[in-house]
């Protein structure tokens, strides 16, 4: 055991700050080796790269049918460059990627399977991680046998800052595909825009009506002054549009003042507010992940809580 | 056209989260349990198919313990044509791959054209069941899936990258669609339905009918939960008490040193 192989992701050009913490998840497994992969069309400055800052050895896939992201090529060069390194373990980035890609390959290779871990050390016949269950109301111990895909939640470990003089190696693999890239698409701009605000209060699920977004948190946004938000299962049900979501798949929001409602603290949400610069959460559920990112919390019915702040502001603004 | 969905039943979102005697999952006894939600999505989206005239069949396939029969007899009563249930004391704990092998051998006796997913599971949020299940019958697929579009010969889908944006990816037929939460608004059951669904078949088979008897058993099981807990404690808020006012005003005093009134 313990030869990892590193899955990089290109992202606007540059290889993504989330792979780097995959590299410093291999280097810090026991007396793993560390090999890294670079799959794209013209990146071969992005694997010496990747060669470099820690990835060791670097494999590098480089082809035009890798232009842009495709499962069935993603999975094809993986596979080779597993074979090629002799990889026991293999890392990649929980993104949309990751989980697009990861589970495919585990499956082909017929071997063991984790995903999101933000831990991962050198087990007894396998690997041992760490990850978060019951929308991170839980964390799970967990322990593979033999060859393991894994992936990595990104934001759990700080990015490898040490180098490495691994060179690369071309690989090449068949890269047919079933699966058929179109486009990228980009959300048209609307007029709400969370990343200017000051102040955001986002309500979640435990807001519990569609009504109350208006009567109870957007009156307190708008005593603050800022702009109302929300998380994902709010816009999942048709209560707010999309451009209200915080969150990863939504806006990555960083203001001063941030004001949780309701909201339990899914992952998802977690990774798109807790760059702000200071978090109130209002919960019923004490054991609700989301007072662990907060700096205040208040464990309380949000409609006792909401209102009458949202009437001490108006009196002190006077 | 033959549509399958992959169903998992869920301790409810809400459900009181008790460690079990051995540490290694939840206390399952009396806790209610639900369709995962992302799955619900996914029934819909077969469902949409189904009143559009393209699909011939909608079948609901989950595995588990006798309680699963409430959450496929939901989705049947959603409009899902037939159920089947995977019943077997030997899939009971069974990692993602054993899963993924149960679900690719009921694809492959029912001839599927077309299998739909959730993206993930609200329990163990592992996100791994759908590629792998489409890897073992050699399906092409796609995760995350915002919308679908059935008009050409390939199936056309968006998946959700990050920061709102989408790719757009064609897959030959047959494939696997892994649906994102918040693709569609589901339907209820109607009473119309719920009383339909009474008579709709639920086939129940063993791992043996499925031939995956040694294949695919939890005995088989790569991967394995060692301890669950509540996560350490790290730089948690400070906790605000008092009655409401008093609370309100310790807030009011935070919001102020911000800068904020």
């Amino acid at each position: 055991m313990g030869t990892v192989l590193v899955v990089a992701e290109i992202q606007k050009g540059a290889i993504r700050e989330a792979s780097f913490e995959l590299v410093a998840a291999a280097q810090g497994i026991d007396g793993a080796e560390v090999n890294g992969l670079v799959i794209g069309s013209g990146v071969g400055d992005l694997a010496n790269e990747f060669a470099s800052k820690g990835a060791g050895k670097t494999y590098v896939v480089d082809d035009a049918a890798a232009e842009n992201y495709n499962v069935d090529v993603w999975s094809k060069a993986i596979k080779a460059a597993a074979e090629a390194s002799g990889a026991d373990l293999i890392l990649i980035s929980n993104t949309p990627t990751g989980w697009d890609v990861a589970p495919r390959i585990a499956a082909g290779l017929d071997c063991a399977f984790t995903s999101d871990c933000i831990k991962a050390s050198a087990g007894d016949g396998g690997y041992d991680f760490v990850r978060r269950v019951f929308n991170g109301k839980l964390d799970a111990e967990v322990s593979t046998t033999g060859k393991t895909v894994a992936t990595m939640q990104p934001g759990a470990m700080a990015p490898f800052e040490g180098s490495s003089d691994g060179g690369t190696e071309a690989l090449s693999a068949d890269l047919s595909a079933g699966a058929r890239f179109v486009e990228i698409k980009v959300a048209e701009s609307t007029g709400v825009d969370l990343t200017k605000a000051d102040v955001i209060v986002s309500g979640g699920r435990g807001v519990g009506d569609p009504e109350k977004f208006p009567e109870v948190i957007q009156p307190l946004a708008d005593a603050l002054g800022g702009a109302m938000g929300a998380s994902r299962p709010v816009v999942d049900a048709g209560w707010l549009d999309h451009p209200y979501q915080v969150g990863s798949s939504g806006q990555i929001v960083a203001p001063k003042l941030y004001i949780a409602a309701g909201i339990s603290g899914a992952i998802q949400h977690l990774v798109g507010m807790k760059a702000s610069n200071f978090i109130v959460a209002i919960n019923k559920d004490p054991d609700a992940p989301i007072f662990e990112v907060a700096d205040v919390g208040v464990v309380a019915d949000l409609f006792d809580i909401i209102p009458a702040l949202t009437e001490a502001v108006g009196g002190a603004k006077g | 056209m033959k549509v399958m969905v992959c169903l998992k039943q869920v301790p409810h979102q809400d459900a009181r989260l008790d460690v079990n005697a051995d540490g290694t999952w939840i206390q399952e006894d009396n806790i209610k349990f639900e369709i995962n939600s992302y799955d619900t999505y996914a029934v819909e989206e077969a469902l949409k198919l189904k009143d559009a005239g393209s699909a011939d069949e909608v079948i609901v396939v989950s595995i588990g313990p006798d309680r699963v029969t409430q959450a496929l007899r939901t989705a049947l009563g959603m409009g899902a044509d037939r159920a089947i249930h995977v019943n077997d004391d030997a899939a009971a704990g069974a990692d993602a791959l054993a899963t993924a092998k149960i679900l690719a051998a009921v694809a492959k006796e029912e001839g599927a054209d077309l299998v739909f997913a959730g993206l993930m599971a609200d329990d163990d949020n592992a996100s791994a069941i759908p590629p792998m299940v489409a890897e073992l019958l050699g399906f092409p697929s796609a995760t995350g899936v915002l919308a679908t579009d059935f008009s050409g010969d390939a199936v056309k889908v968006e998946r959700e990258l990050e920061g709102g944006a989408l790719e757009v990816v064609e897959l030959p037929k047959p494939c696997l669609i892994a649906i994102q939460s918040g693709a569609n608004q589901v339907r209820y059951a109607s009473l119309k339905g719920i009383m339909q669904a009474k008579k709709k078949p639920v086939d129940v088979k063993s791992l043996a009918d499925l031939g995956v008897a040694d294949s695919a058993s939890a005995a088989q099981n790569k991967t394995k939960i060692n301890k669950i807990y509540v996560p350490p404690k790290g730089d948690s808020a400070e906790i605000l008490s008092g009655s409401t006012d008093e609370v309100v005003g310790q807030l009011v005093t935070k919001i102020k040193e911000l800068g904020l009134l």
